[in-house]
């Protein structure tokens, strides 16, 4: 194709007049809306980078749902009801898993084009702070993968709630099948008017008085009503924690519940996000920068939750798939008894070996990783030869 | 208690009530004031910062007046101020990477409202000078200021009034020239965007500027280049190296547009290593070698303090000429050749002198057939003064 190129003498009369008005203030660190919307307009037109947001977040869902809807509408009889809570933490594990690694990689892509297109040049001679331009990035990015992670969260919350079994009505936990919606002290009346389950259950570890470690039962003496009675007032605490996530594995969420796992899932894409962005600006290099918060993701989170390092637990502990692990609502946790591993991808999360960490570590954790690659990211864009 | 256990314990906290869904809000609420509490924020700021601007001062629209004087770097007496002001002031900026003295000890004064050439050798030093002064890299030593702005301290008031293309200017690529502008406008601020189109129309991309960036021409994106500086509204323009990539056509409108621009009273400073493009579009030049400036002043003082003109002279006697110019003393010299006389001008010979050996001649009975001045051109002066001319290559 043969383009002719327009002369530069065209167009003259329009030409601005040098003025003498005061010049706009550029200095100041905070971003301006203007900067925002065309900083996500810059992200938004990569549609390579949009394709992979989408085939990342969503179409996993889509795909997940989408097939099981269908076999289940051809033959109801083989292929049960697309919605159930395994399927409902399966797609929002899914969901947390994909969405980190794309939220990481429009965070590299983010903090890098600038450098890489050599629009950073440009926008440095602006005069615009070079803080206020990297802050900027933050809800111009954010804008493009919360709502992505929200339609396939909700697509998950619609399937679960209209195209789902009805709640049990028992909870089933080592065995033993319990009533639903049992507060602790409701739990523990029931367990001791219904000693031979307990018996069965949980037995020898509640009479053999394991110090509140109950497990599942085994061969030995039969305990005596005193016995039961004893164990299962010493062991309360934690029947009533597995009981109740037991009770959350096997019900559907409830809209609270569902509420709490949509904001643990912004969460867990919005640090994607910003590690992405800040490791990004620091290296300046998007490919790298993209391989390296995948390996993070799927590799070292998940051998690190595997293995458990006496003498470097507090290090494992700094992870951020460790600590937003920690923070995963029950609801999307295997069941009860399923032991360690068995989540999603190369497992490991939400069945950690890790012993738990006190909330505030873990908020530390978070708040340091968000605050922390923010800085480096501000610090690196603010000292780069541009 | 197993890990469903331990987890149920983690998010229900250890009283049994849910404590996962609050953590989860404060720390979504840190992200949240990270992401979007500043923004309200910058509208009060700004606010409350608006106040009367400093008043800078009028470039003019007459012809540049530059330095009065040649300047020699670190050693002269301070150079009085420039009527005008000047655009770009520098003194003993140095800049350095690692062993390398990229810009040494430079003293800069670029007059408001001029043209001015920064010349140099490829690797002499000049984007980096452009670079620094604009905020790209941060300079070793000495001081410097734009349009009467210290920078690096007031950056972003100086630059406001500066547009600027340094090397080769690259864009989004994915993106439409226009895209590209509003992108850099939004960062301009102020009423940046309303010079869009303006300065599309200017360079002439109007007709392309919905066009992706990717589709450009390299003369294309120079001319982008040129309506992203005029987003500015600029009272000084940096081009650095504007004539690359271009064709003959593409560099004669560059020129008409860089003169046009010094008429409406911008300061223009072009850094080059192409001395023709200098000489025929600025009125005063630094001479940067290996990151030193070595002379800087109007070309013509320049060219006519570097070196004697000559004039062959195409005469019936040349031997009785030589003799009567040389009892005249009005020449520097006289040198007599196999085509003729040649005559040497003494310095800052003014073109009344060549009128008058011809009327020394013609009174004298000697038959001129032609008198033919050549002047030393801005190459002769520029390899005469730079290293360049003592390079093998």
């Amino acid at each position: 194709m043969t383009t002719t190129e327009p002369s530069l003498s065209q167009g003259r009369p329009e030409a601005p007049e040098p003025g003498r008005r005061s010049a706009p203030r550029t200095g100041s660190w905070l971003p301006t809306w203007d900067l925002i919307t065309t900083k996500n307009l810059e992200i938004r037109k990569r549609r390579g980078l949009m394709i992979t947001m989408l085939v990342l977040i969503v179409l996993p869902t889509v795909l997940f749902f989408g097939l099981r809807l269908l076999f289940h509408a051809i033959d109801p009889h083989i292929y049960a009801p697309a919605g159930n809570p395994g399927e409902f933490s399966g797609a929002a594990n899914l969901t947390a898993e994909f969405g980190f690694i794309a939220a990481a990689a429009l965070g590299a892509a983010a903090g890098t084009t600038d450098l890489s297109d050599g629009m950073f040049r440009h926008l440095v001679i602006t005069g615009r702070s070079r803080l206020a331009l990297y802050l900027a990035r933050i809800p111009a990015g954010l804008a493009i993968v919360v709502p992505l992670v929200a339609l396939a969260f909700v697509m998950n919350c619609l399937v679960t709630s209209y195209e789902g079994l009805p709640n049990p009505t028992s909870v089933n936990f080592y065995g033993v099948s319990a009533p639903d919606n049992l507060n602790q002290a409701g739990l523990q009346a029931w367990l001791l008017q219904h000693p031979q389950q307990v018996a069965n259950g949980f037995l020898p570890g509640i009479a053999g008085g394991q110090g509140g470690k109950a497990g599942p039962g085994g061969p030995g003496p039969a305990p005596t009503p005193a016995q039961i009675r004893s164990g299962v007032d010493r062991n309360i605490a934690g029947l009533y924690s597995d009981y109740s996530s037991s009770e959350l594995s096997e019900s559907n969420p409830a809209i609270n519940e569902m509420a709490k796992i949509g904001l643990w899932l912004e969460l867990e894409v919005g640090i994607g996000f910003l590690v992405g962005l800040g490791f990004g600006a620091l290296t300046g290099q998007r490919t790298t920068t993209t391989i390296v918060l995948i390996a993070l993701e799927i590799i070292v989170t998940p051998l690190l939750a595997r293995t458990q390092l006496p003498d470097f637990i507090d290090g494992q502990r700094l992870i951020i798939g460790i600590a937003m692990d920690q923070l995963r609502p029950a609801a999307l946790a295997p069941p009860a008894g399923a032991g360690p591993g068995g989540g999603i991808l190369l497992g490991g999360r939400g069945a950690l070996g890790i012993p738990a960490m006190p909330t505030w570590a873990m908020i530390s954790v978070i708040v340091g990783w968000i605050v922390g690659w923010s800085g480096i990211g501000a610090w690196r864009m603010m000292t780069r030869d541009a | 208690m197993n890990t469903n256990g331990l987890m149920a314990a983690v998010v229900t906290g250890p009283h049994g009530q849910h404590v996962g869904g609050g953590i989860i809000l404060v720390a979504l609420v840190v992200l949240a004031a990270l992401c979007y509490g500043g923004v309200r924020l910058t509208h009060r700021v700004r606010q409350s910062r608006r106040r009367p601007e400093p008043s800078s001062p009028t470039p003019s629209n007459t012809a540049p007046e530059p330095p009065a004087q040649r300047r020699q770097p670190s050693s002269r007496p301070p150079e009085p101020p420039h009527p005008n002001g000047w655009a770009v002031e520098t003194h003993a900026l140095t800049k350095r990477f690692g062993a390398t003295v990229a810009v040494d000890d430079v003293e800069l004064l670029v007059p408001r409202g001029s043209a001015f050439g920064y010349l140099g050798p490829n690797g002499a030093g000049k984007t980096t000078l452009i670079r620094t002064l604009l905020g790209l890299t941060k300079a070793n030593a000495g001081t410097m200021s734009l349009l009467g702005t210290p920078v690096p301290a007031q950056r972003s008031r100086a630059l406001a009034r500066v547009g600027a293309i340094v090397d080769e200017p690259r864009f989004h690529h994915h993106l439409t020239g226009r895209d590209n502008l509003r992108l850099l406008a939004a960062a301009r601020g102020g009423d940046a965007d309303q010079r869009i189109d303006p300065s599309l129309a200017r360079v002439g991309l109007t007709d392309r500027a919905g066009d992706k960036v990717a589709t450009y021409s390299m003369g294309m994106r120079q001319r982008l280049g040129v309506a992203a500086c005029l987003l500015a509204d600029p009272d000084l323009l940096m081009l650095d190296e504007p004539m690359n990539g271009l064709d003959p056509a593409g560099m004669h409108e560059m020129r008409a547009m860089i003169a046009s621009l010094a008429e409406e009273g911008r300061t223009v400073v072009l850094s080059s290593h192409l001395l023709d493009e200098v000489e025929r579009t600025c009125d005063a030049v630094a001479i940067v070698d290996h990151g030193h400036v070595i002379r800087q002043g109007p070309i013509d003082e320049l060219i006519r303090g570097a070196g004697a003109a000559a004039l062959q002279v195409d005469c019936a006697e040349p031997a009785r000429a030589a003799q009567l110019m040389d009892q005249a003393g009005i020449v520097a010299g006289t040198t007599l050749t196999e085509s003729g006389l040649t005559v040497t001008l003494p310095a800052g010979a003014s073109r009344e002198l060549v009128a008058d050996i011809n009327r020394r001649l013609v009174r004298a009975d000697i038959a001129v057939y032609g008198l033919h001045e050549s002047r030393a051109s801005l190459e002769d002066w520029f390899l005469s003064v730079t290293s360049r001319l003592g390079d093998p290559t």
